[in-house]
């Protein structure tokens, strides 16, 4: 039987971004399972922004969490060129939501009120503030603003990044520094032994390690039931499109549209509860179309060439969850959505947890036990 | 309530046979193109055509006449410039049509969306001056028009050498073939040759190719590699090496490149569709039964876009569909089904018999698929053959996760170019099957839509409206 | 690359191509038309920043996409109409970086 010191199941962002702070800390033998396909592959289907406004609303802890990831991120990307040749093409440039009409407006600015309110029983500041549609235009003066666009919030705290490249760079790092990439086999059982190790069974045969890290988003759920633990996580769609390469005219990623460094527009970002079904419905096509084209009525003659939809793994208070499996020592948990804007604590913060290391105070909060109340 | 009983996606021999079929037997059908005219690509034009192209083209070309008339005086509904960008294996169809989108629904979708040229990249195969021979063939049957300067043909097929002499006939000089079939036949192929003798005509058709052009004196060389298109900002020459190692350097204006014909399938993988691996022509397509019915009910696949079978095959396939509708639509008994679908049977296994020694003998191999490091091998953005080869190194091997890192396939064209190209590469470097890289996920649009389009379009009745709500109000 | 036999007789029709106006013959695509008046260049690829020509001519490859009437289509999928205004967009200008 293969041995390791650490074995990582799921190669998502999680998960990679976990190899990749394991191997920074030296460990030896760490192996990390990746199935490809036919997984649900929500990895493959973020926005692609490193933001924090907006998270947190009713949860302190996870605006804390959210703002701590993101002032990391400069650093992040720039370590992730330096040891990977990978640019992720993080453009730190703030980030919006854009107000339609005046209610819209007024419930803006109502939200950003509350987020300063929770923010401040931390000790954290929230540095966003609302903008009327001229400074709104401003910001953004290479495209025109649709009639009804009343102004936005904001903040130059945050930005967006290629997410695609972000998962090669995590595992090109984690292989460069000597970790073991499988690929295209799949994870069939976490058995854990009488010795203290745990064995996982896997499509190349069996595989003995001293810890194991379970982040295989849906994955993660079946994995988990036979240690007895069931993880609190439910499927959500969310639905993109994506347009043909244009001439680079927005900078500042909007909540709904952000354009990325090669020209294409994204368009998002719907939020279903449904089943685990990625296919794309024609009404939230045309409805996400629609929004668009009032926030930017220019993207009327711009072709959208590809949509897709991703099944966040969505936790019951929308904050992640690192866990350690109830009973063991050394096997863990992670679930969580926004995979992207959570990277570098997953790297920096998470991998060190798995090592033992005493955790950042605020690990605490993000048990998968916390919603046995 | 369904707006038609059936929709026909596409208006080749294959499309227009089952659309007129079915409007024959009374039943409410809607035939959608893409183009301007009706046709597809091997009847390009054929309504239109002048006398002198039909008569250059000969009887093969000219048969789609009858198949264009049939279909006119069938009466079905038509609508041309029609681009249909989604469906849906339950039968909504979305289409655009004149800037407008809209989505309609059928009991039935039959997709007859026709096949295309094998994509092979070749060093500089992105040159302008470089083209599929096939669209020199359409160029000529849409618009009279006729390669001037120095032409080069170079691949492999019988489509190759067709192309070729009708080159020859309109008195174009060609400065060389370049086929990459081997000097020698593959022996597999020879158990095939008697069946294929039995059709003198297709025979005949064959030996007086091979005569036309070697009348011309137009060199012609078999078992070529490595041919190069070179040129600063368009083709100015195209290097090969012989079967005999020699080197081969050719000034050209023009290079027309043919490897052979695979399904164009998208349509088939956005619904959703049972795709299978044929091995001998290295190609996906859908898995259909006899009647083209796929793996989902309601939708069927006819024409070379379910097996690439020729023009023939192609119009007796898009009936059969129609019969098994009109079954299933309650319109005509399983007997009659069976009675009318006799006589298509014996038509489409007699105009099968050569197929097996043709395809044997040019069936694509392995080793043509071995690419140059630096040749681009997804057009639309830029990537290269090694910077497949470097994620495949980085445990990449899934189509699909190639796609994500690299972007091979996130253009305009949805991985038609790359695709199967990829896909070999994979293959060959991690000593598996193509098959086996899986296939890309193609996603709505089929083709590009503006948005304006799409934020307007009618949806069909029972369509609810979308939802769409911020991200994360936690 | 290519030249019109003689016998093709399309009528000619005046159309803007990159702001001038243009004659092109009628009847057919515009890929076609462009390239029998000798016009191969359809676009400059964003990604490769060099010139393409139309290479299927089946509107499979997308090298004939260019500006029709404020919108990016395939040039060998649409038919030439009196008075259309086609960009190709072959300044560097254009070019985003």
């Amino acid at each position: 039987m293969k041995t390791a010191d650490i074995i990582i199941i799921g190669g998502g962002l999680s998960g990679s971004a976990i190899g990749l702070g394991l191997m920074q800390k030296g460990v030896d033998r760490v192996v990390l399972f990746d199935e490809q396909r036919p997984t649900q592959r929500l990895s493959r289907g973020n926005f692609g922004l490193t933001w924090f406004m907006c998270k947190g609303a009713s949860h302190p802890v996870y605006a804390q969490w959210s703002r701590l990831a993101c002032k990391q991120w400069p650093d992040f990307a720039s370590m992730l060129e330096e040891e990977t040749g990978y640019n992720v093409e993080l453009e730190w440039t703030g980030g919006a939501v854009h107000a339609l009409g005046d209610t819209e407006f007024k419930a803006h600015e109502a939200s950003i009120e509350n987020l300063k309110t929770v923010c401040a029983e931390v000790g954290l500041d929230y540095p966003v503030s609302m903008l009327d549609r001229e400074a709104f235009s401003d910001l953004i003066p290479d495209i025109t603003l649709g009639e009804d666009v009343s102004g936005a919030m904001y903040t130059p705290e945050q930005g967006h990044v290629n997410p695609l490249k972000l998962l090669g760079a995590m595992r090109c790092g984690f292989q460069k520094k000597g970790g073991t990439f499988i690929g295209g086999q799949s994870v069939y059982a976490v058995v854990p032994q009488r010795d203290n190790t745990v064995v996982v069974k896997t499509g190349a045969g069996d595989f003995q390690a001293k810890k194991v890290v379970i982040a295989a988003g849906h994955g993660s759920k079946r994995l988990m039931i036979s240690l007895g633990e069931p993880l609190n996580v439910y499927p959500q769609r969310g639905q993109l499109m994506v347009s043909q390469r244009s001439r680079r005219v927005l900078k500042i990623p909007v909540l709904a549209v952000r354009q990325t460094m090669d020209g294409t527009f994204v368009i998002g970002l719907s939020t279903e509860d449904t089943a685990l079904n990625n296919r794309v419905t024609t009404e939230a096509m045309k409805s996400q179309a629609s929004n668009a084209i009032r926030l930017f009525p220019e993207l009327a003659k711009v072709n959208w060439i590809r949509a897709w939809g991703a099944i966040r793994v969505m936790t019951p208070d929308g904050a992640p969850t690192y866990t350690k499996v109830e009973g063991y020592d050394n096997i863990f948990a992670v679930a969580l959505h926004s995979a992207v804007s959570l990277a570098p604590l997953a790297t920096n913060i998470v991998a060190p947890w798995v090592l033992g290391e005493v955790g950042h105070p605020l690990m605490s909060n993000f048990k998968n036990g916390r919603f046995n109340v | 309530m369904s707006d038609y009983d059936v929709i026909v996606v596409g208006a080749g021999p294959a499309g227009l046979s089952a659309a007129s079929c079915l409007a024959e037997m009374g039943l409410d059908v809607l035939c959608l193109d893409e183009q301007p005219k009706v046709g597809g690509q091997i009847y390009r034009n054929i309504q239109d055509a002048p006398e002198d192209r039909r008569k250059m083209l000969g009887e093969d070309y000219g048969n789609g006449a009858k198949i264009a008339k049939r279909f006119v005086n069938s009466k079905a509904a038509y609508k041309d410039n029609a681009l249909v960008w989604q469906v849906e294996p339950i039968g909504h169809v979305c289409y655009s049509h004149l800037g407008q989108s809209k989505q309609v629904k059928a009991n039935y979708v039959i997709a007859a969306t026709g096949a295309m040229e094998r994509p092979m990249p070749i060093p500089g195969w992105t040159l302008p001056g470089v083209m599929g021979a096939g669209a020199a063939n359409n160029l000529y049957k849409e618009a009279g028009l006729t390669p001037e300067g120095l032409v080069v043909l170079a691949g492999s097929g019988p489509l190759l050498l067709l192309e070729a002499v009708l080159l020859i006939k309109k008195g174009v000089k060609i400065s060389a073939i370049l086929e990459i079939t081997p000097v020698l036949p593959s022996p597999k192929a020879f158990p095939q040759a008697p069946k294929a003798l039995m059709r003198t005509d297709f025979l005949w058709k064959g030996l007086s190719m091979i005569r036309e052009i070697k009348k011309a004196g137009v060199p012609y060389y078999k078992g070529v590699s490595k041919v190069k298109a070179l040129g600063l900002e368009k083709l100015e020459n195209v290097s090969a090496e012989s079967a005999t190692g020699k080197k081969l350097s050719i000034d050209a204006d023009l290079l027309l490149l043919h490897f052979g014909v695979i399904p164009n399938t998208h349509i088939f993988r956005q619904i959703g569709c049972a795709m299978a691996w044929n091995d001998e022509q290295r190609y996906w397509f859908p898995e259909i039964d006899l009647w083209g019915r796929t793996s989902c009910e309601h939708i069927f696949a006819v024409g070379d876009g379910a097996k690439v079978s020729g023009a023939i095959a192609a119009r007796y396939n898009g009936e059969m569909a129609a019969l098994e509708v009109a079954r299933c639509s309650g319109i005509i008994s399983e007997y009659e089904r069976d009675l009318f679908a006799e006589p298509l049977l014996k038509a489409i296994s007699h105009d099968h018999w050569p197929r097996p020694f043709v395809d044997k003998l040019y069936a694509p191999r392995p080793d043509q698929f071995i690419f140059t490091d630096d040749t681009v091998i997804c057009r639309c953005e830029n990537i290269t053959v090694k910077d497949i080869q470097k994620m495949v190194q980085e445990g990449v091997s899934d189509l699909n996760e190639m796609k994500c890192i690299t972007r091979a396939g996130m253009g305009p064209c949805q991985g038609r170019m790359c695709g199967p190209a990829m896909a070999e590469v994979i293959a060959w470097q991690t000593k598996t099957s193509p098959d086996e890289a899986g296939l890309m996920n193609i996603r709505p649009p089929i083709k590009p839509i503006p948005l304006g389009e799409v934020a307007k379009m009618e949806l069909a009745s029972d369509g609810a409206p979308g939802k769409n709500w911020l991200l994360d109000k936690k | 690359m290519f030249k019109f036999d003689e016998l093709t007789k399309n009528d000619k029709i005046e159309i803007i191509l990159d702001g001038h106006a243009v004659l092109l013959p009628s009847g057919m695509s515009i890929a076609a038309a462009l390239l029998g008046e000798g016009k191969i260049i359809s676009r400059i690829s964003p990604t490769s920043k060099k010139p393409c020509s139309p290479h299927c001519l089946m509107g499979v490859c997308f090298e004939c996409m260019m500006e029709i009437d404020g919108v990016q289509r395939q040039a060998c999928m649409t038919e030439v109409k009196p008075g259309m205004k086609i960009n190709r967009h072959l300044e560097k200008e254009n070019h985003h970086e």
